[in-house]
């Protein structure tokens, strides 16, 4: 026999305080992790949505480069496909451009315009850009082309937030 | 533009750009043709959608006319719309279906039909149906832009 006895007060109270911590603890915790669950999940690499594009393959001549992400809109979710207009500037920085025009919103192509080669061409209205991204005066849009933020990682183009053009 | 509450609004402050109409046209059943008529509706409701994105800034999508493929007259449906029609100022309108039926109202139709065979999508898997897709949209968009620059 043991030297050291165990009353029935303390035992009692020993079960209870183990059980109610339990108890309490199986509570708090979900409300706790719940609480600091955005700074658990490890972030999206900062909205940068991967291309499939290669950053060595780039050249001077822009190309479209297509990214998908997931949209919420509104009611639902969907898989959306975007497009940017991407090429290597002279002083070797990667310039991303957004498609979409300034005037109302159309889709704007590089090159399609024969009797003005080298600029963005928007189909509906005649709407031109020089390769910057820079609206050409006299054509219907007033402001340049956003530029896309870009990331480069594993040799792959990453594109980031839409931003209004500098030379604006 | 779009037939929602905020791209409608978009249109009428910009009519004078907004010149064409597109009309997608999708016939319905609940007969032998149902699974067909669906695929049809699938694919021209995507068609429809890629056409507008590009495009947008240029043209009104109106909401898919759909009708009974049986006992639904189509000449009574386009003596409907051509008065319709004639209340609002489209330069350019654009009849788009995948139901060969229209092919003997052609001339009827005020505009231009644009007849594309569907394809089923159900049976692509997905990077094709997106290739095929594409290339089905770019065609479009030649025969849009042809008749803007004529």
């Amino acid at each position: 026999m043991s030297k050291r006895n165990v009353s029935r007060r303390q035992f009692l109270n020993y079960t209870l305080t183990g059980v109610g911590g339990f108890m309490a603890a199986g509570i708090l915790m979900p409300m706790v992790r719940f609480a600091i669950d955005p700074v658990l999940k490890a972030s999206a690499s900062g909205g940068y949505v991967a291309t499939s594009q290669k950053v060595s393959e780039l050249t001077a001549e822009p190309i479209r480069v297509d990214y998908t992400f997931d949209q919420i809109d509104g009611w639902y979710e969907s898989q959306v496909t975007n497009t940017a207009w991407v090429y290597k500037a002279d002083d070797g920085k990667i310039v991303a451009l957004s498609p979409v025009c300034k005037h109302l919103g159309c889709t704007v192509a590089w090159n399609t315009d024969k009797e003005h080669p080298e600029q963005f061409f928007c189909p509906c209205h005649m709407g031109r850009y020089t390769k910057d991204g820079v609206n050409v005066p006299g054509t219907p849009p007033i402001k340049p082309l956003d530029v896309y933020e870009t990331q480069e990682k594993d040799g792959i183009l990453y594109l980031g937030l839409l931003k209004p053009h500098e030379g604006a | 533009m779009k037939w929602t509450f905020k791209e409608t609004g978009m249109y009428e402050e910009s009519k004078e750009y907004v010149d064409s109409l597109i009309i997608p046209m999708n016939p319905i059943t609940f007969g032998a043709q149902m699974k067909q008529f669906s695929s049809m509706h699938e694919f021209m409701t995507i068609l429809t959608m890629e056409v507008e994105k590009q495009l947008k800034g240029r043209l009104l999508l109106m909401p898919a006319l759909t009708y009974w493929s049986e006992g639904q007259e189509k000449a009574g449906l386009i003596d409907i719309w051509k008065v319709k029609l004639a209340e609002a100022e489209f330069k350019h309108i654009f009849w788009i279906t995948s139901d060969s039926e229209w092919k003997r109202y052609e001339d009827k139709l005020p505009g231009t039909l644009l007849w594309i065979p569907a394809i089923g999508l159900e049976y692509l898997e997905e990077g094709q149906a997106r290739q095929m897709m594409n290339d089905q949209v770019r065609q479009i968009i030649d025969m849009l832009t042809q008749s803007w620059n004529k």
